[in-house]
């Protein structure tokens, strides 16, 4: 990553980890260790093997859609849609199976019905000038979720084949398939955001796209890519979701957007764009897993987890503020 | 009016200033000149109340005052009126004089009275603005007299500007000289920082140079030269001052040639100047070249091929390189480290970065260009103005750029760094670069371009050999006159 790369000038050598850079490179990680130490207090359920392997699938379908998203936020865009884009996604890879086609068809059309809906996202960003990605995504929520509940009837599609099952519910070994599958999702999103042109790119976009298009920056297809990307993230949370849920659901990820957001900005990235890394979203996505499971144990209600996660969302972005302003008075 | 004695300063164990002493009268314009990090703006700040002093004693009228904050020296009298402006775009011109002390009767405000009191404050300054007008409809100069006006209309008696012309073009720099006159007649104070020595001559009655954080002279004007006040600011004499030198013309090779609603052509290692006022079309004309402002009636060739050049990633593709007029928004990404920044226009070929080639491709343009960066890995925004043009230009260079379009590449830096960028664009004309120079100052473009084109309201009103160039030529074609 970037921000691990040694210092240039080999004039001025200096610490490799002080304090400061510990704490901005693993703040979120402190906190997402923390967060596991006081509920592993409060509940002996809850640092248990088993406990940890579940919150590890539990998560995974965030974190599948958080990649999208962070990719969204790095070049200063909002990706409301992908929750409705994950609902439509998992109707519809459940009713192609059931009306018989095979399930790595059905797959790959969910798939690619995702990643199309989010490029047409970005078209509608870029090509009609809508004013803020707000819009055509919020436009787009609706009409994927409508359009999920039109074709499902309303009703969940259910008894799904056991080989696509497989990636929401199965094993290998002691870890579960989706965490696997989520592995092989980071590491290909960590290599595309820092080590290509187009991550670059997309880095460039995001802090200051007058600067990157004056630089050479197609900066419309990119922006077409990452709604697509996002779009794809997004149908390859339905596939993990219906494989555990043995359905397709037609309310499948409502809400799904704004966990999305809230683990990449819990994550570390800037609204304002520009910055964002995978790792954080990693633990952003892992942070809020462990923090409704723990509720779980200790037995509080829904209603109070929602507030719990909300304060949560406030004071992980304030922490990164106060840190911010730190390291910037440092820097001057 | 305004006495400051023995004042030092110091952030974080650097002494910025350092037994600073200086005096500014009733109805005088003080010049304050020096390069970049000689500790001006900490000098205005401190008499402006954004900082307080380490030691030292500011005298008002001849009484020592501690200045708690921005909000007590403006009170007081004391405005600064700051390089990027603070005003609210889409208010009126009146609302932004008055803007957070409107004249109000019970609580309702008073528009008769402030649409009043706006106009008289204008037409002190010698311009009338409609003051019902909106902010953002305002051409630059325009918003800045506003600026003037709201420091005026606080009844301020001493008022600092920090490179007022630095955005202008020299006619709206002259009727700004018009208003600081008038200021001036009205006992005003003004304290006046600049980097171009030209104007303090024009408008300044006494100079005083800080260097290094230290004081090195106050005179009056008429006793000081150009020569001299340079060399007071850098210490010693500048190896190359601006002019001379510059390639003889030899046999040109054509690097790019317009033909349609504009015809120009530019040639292999020659220097091209743009003059013209501001809104004549010069950065349009640029960024159009560039590919950045959609098509226009013309064809384009690229060294005798004809060349589609419908977005910017065409025209670097065609060796284009673009340092724009405002850096800061268009030509940095200011978040992102010196690194990034230099590569962000090439590689676009490869899927992969090649990290380490680029880091010893960016490291070799360090120090070719003479770049001052702390590391390649420090956000772009930590530099100075000098040195974040330089990387502007050492991206273009990285990516292998020979049509250089560069629009004010000097604007707002030191002396000292807009010297090093004159010789690094000789340098690529040198080097059989085609250049295209845009430039609000004259003399920079009359001592490094081998032709001028002067443009008028988008047009190209004539073009000019070095040998034809004079001030008075360049302004006869600029503003509209007869070719």
């Amino acid at each position: 990553m970037s921000q691990a790369a040694p210092p240039a000038t080999a004039a001025k050598p200096r610490p490799v980890l002080s304090p400061a850079t510990v704490l901005r490179r693993f703040g979120p990680l402190l906190g997402l260790l923390l967060l596991c130490g006081v509920l592993g207090g409060a509940s002996d359920r809850f640092l248990t093997a088993d406990n940890l392997l579940n919150i590890l699938r539990q998560s995974a379908v965030n974190l599948l859609v958080s990649l999208g998203q962070l990719v969204v936020i790095i070049t200063a865009g909002i990706d409301l849609s992908v929750g409705s884009i994950l609902g439509l996604c998992c109707v519809m890879v459940a009713l192609l199976m059931h009306v018989g086609v095979p399930p790595l068809i059905s797959v790959a059309v969910a798939l690619a019905i995702g990643a199309a809906l989010g490029a047409i996202n970005g078209i509608l960003l870029t090509k009609l000038h809508l004013p803020h990605p707000f819009i055509p995504t919020l436009g787009m929520m609706n009409v994927a979720r409508g359009l999920a509940l039109v074709i499902s009837g309303g009703f969940p599609i259910s008894e799904l084949p056991s080989g696509f099952r497989f990636w929401g519910a199965g094993s290998i070994g002691w870890i579960p398939a989706p965490v696997i599958l989520v592995l092989l999702f980071c590491t290909a999103f960590s290599i595309f955001l820092n080590r290509t042109t187009i991550g670059r790119d997309l880095y460039a976009i995001g802090g200051s796209p007058q600067a990157a298009r004056l630089s050479g920056v197609p900066v419309d297809a990119r922006l077409i890519l990452v709604y697509a990307l996002s779009g794809l993230t997004a149908a390859a949370g339905a596939m993990v979701l219906a494989g555990r849920m043995n359905s397709g659901f037609p309310l499948a990820g409502v809400g799904g957007e704004l966990d999305s957001i809230a683990a990449v900005v819990i994550g570390g990235a800037s609204f304002l764009g520009g910055v964002g890394l995978v790792s954080g979203t990693v633990v952003g996505a892992l942070i809020m897993g462990v923090l409704r499971n723990g509720l779980n144990l200790l037995n509080v209600s829904p209603a109070w987890q929602t507030v719990v996660i909300g304060l949560v969302i406030v004071a992980a972005v304030w922490v990164d503020v106060v840190r911010q302003r730190a390291s910037e008075r440092g820097q001057e | 009016m305004l006495e400051v004695r023995n004042i030092s300063k110091s952030f974080s164990g650097i002494q910025v200033l350092d037994d600073v002493t200086l005096d500014v009268r009733r109805g005088e314009v003080h010049a304050l000149v020096g390069e970049n990090g000689a500790g001006k703006s900490t000098l205005m700040n401190i008499v402006s109340g954004v900082v307080p002093p380490d030691s030292g004693q500011i005298l008002w009228d001849n009484r020592p005052v501690r200045l708690e904050g921005p909000r007590q020296a403006q009170a007081m009298g004391i405005s600064f009126v700051h390089q990027e402006l603070a005003l609210v775009p889409p208010l009126s011109v009146a609302e932004n004089v008055f803007l957070g002390r409107h004249p109000a009767t019970k609580g309702f405000v008073n528009f008769r009275e402030m649409h009043g009191a706006t106009q008289r404050v204008l037409s002190d300054l010698g311009r009338e603005i409609d003051p019902r007008r909106r902010v953002s409809e305002l051409s630059l100069a325009e918003k800045q007299l506003v600026e003037i006006a709201r420091a005026v209309a606080f009844e301020s008696r001493l008022i600092i500007m920090d490179e007022p012309t630095a955005p202008l073009a020299e006619h709206d720099a002259a009727a700004l000289f018009r208003s600081i006159r008038l200021l001036r007649a009205r006992g005003v104070g003004l304290i006046y920082i600049s980097h171009r020595l030209k104007e303090i001559f024009e408008i300044a009655d006494r100079v005083s140079v800080l260097r290094d954080g230290r004081h090195v002279s106050t005179q009056p004007t008429e006793e000081v030269s150009h020569q001299t006040l340079v060399r007071a600011m850098i210490g010693t004499d500048l190896k190359e001052q601006l002019g001379s030198s510059a390639a003889g013309s030899t046999q040109f090779d054509e690097a790019l040639r317009i033909q349609g609603s504009i015809n120009l052509t530019l040639r292999r290692g020659e220097i091209v100047g743009l003059a013209g006022l501001a809104g004549a079309g010069r950065t349009h004309l640029l960024e159009w070249l560039f590919g950045a402002r959609g098509t226009r009636a013309a064809d384009v060739f690229v060294h005798g091929r004809r060349a589609r050049l419908c977005t910017p990633l065409d025209a670097v593709r065609n060796g284009f390189a673009l340092v724009p007029d405002d850096r800061k928004t268009k030509g940095l990404i200011l978040g992102a480290s010196v690194l990034w920044n230099m590569a962000l226009a090439s590689g676009r070929s490869r899927f992969f970065i090649h990290r380490s080639h680029e880091k010893q491709a960016a490291q070799q343009w360090i120090r070719a260009l003479r770049i001052n960066v702390a590391g390649l890995n420090k956000p772009a925004v930590y530099l100075s103005g000098g040195a974040q043009q330089k990387v502007v230009l050492a991206k273009w260079l990285l990516a292998g750029a020979r049509v250089f379009l560069l629009d004010e590449p000097t604007r707002g830096i030191d002396v000292r760094a807009k010297a090093e960028i004159s010789d690094i664009i000789r340098t690529l004309a040198g080097d059989g670069a085609a250049v295209l120079l845009a430039s609000s100052e004259l003399e920079e473009l009359m001592a490094l371009a081998d032709r001028i084109i002067v443009m008028h309201r988008g047009r190209i009103a004539g073009e000019l050999t070095r040998a034809e160039a004079t001030e008075e030529q360049i302004m006869h074609l600029a503003t509209g006159g007869a070719y």
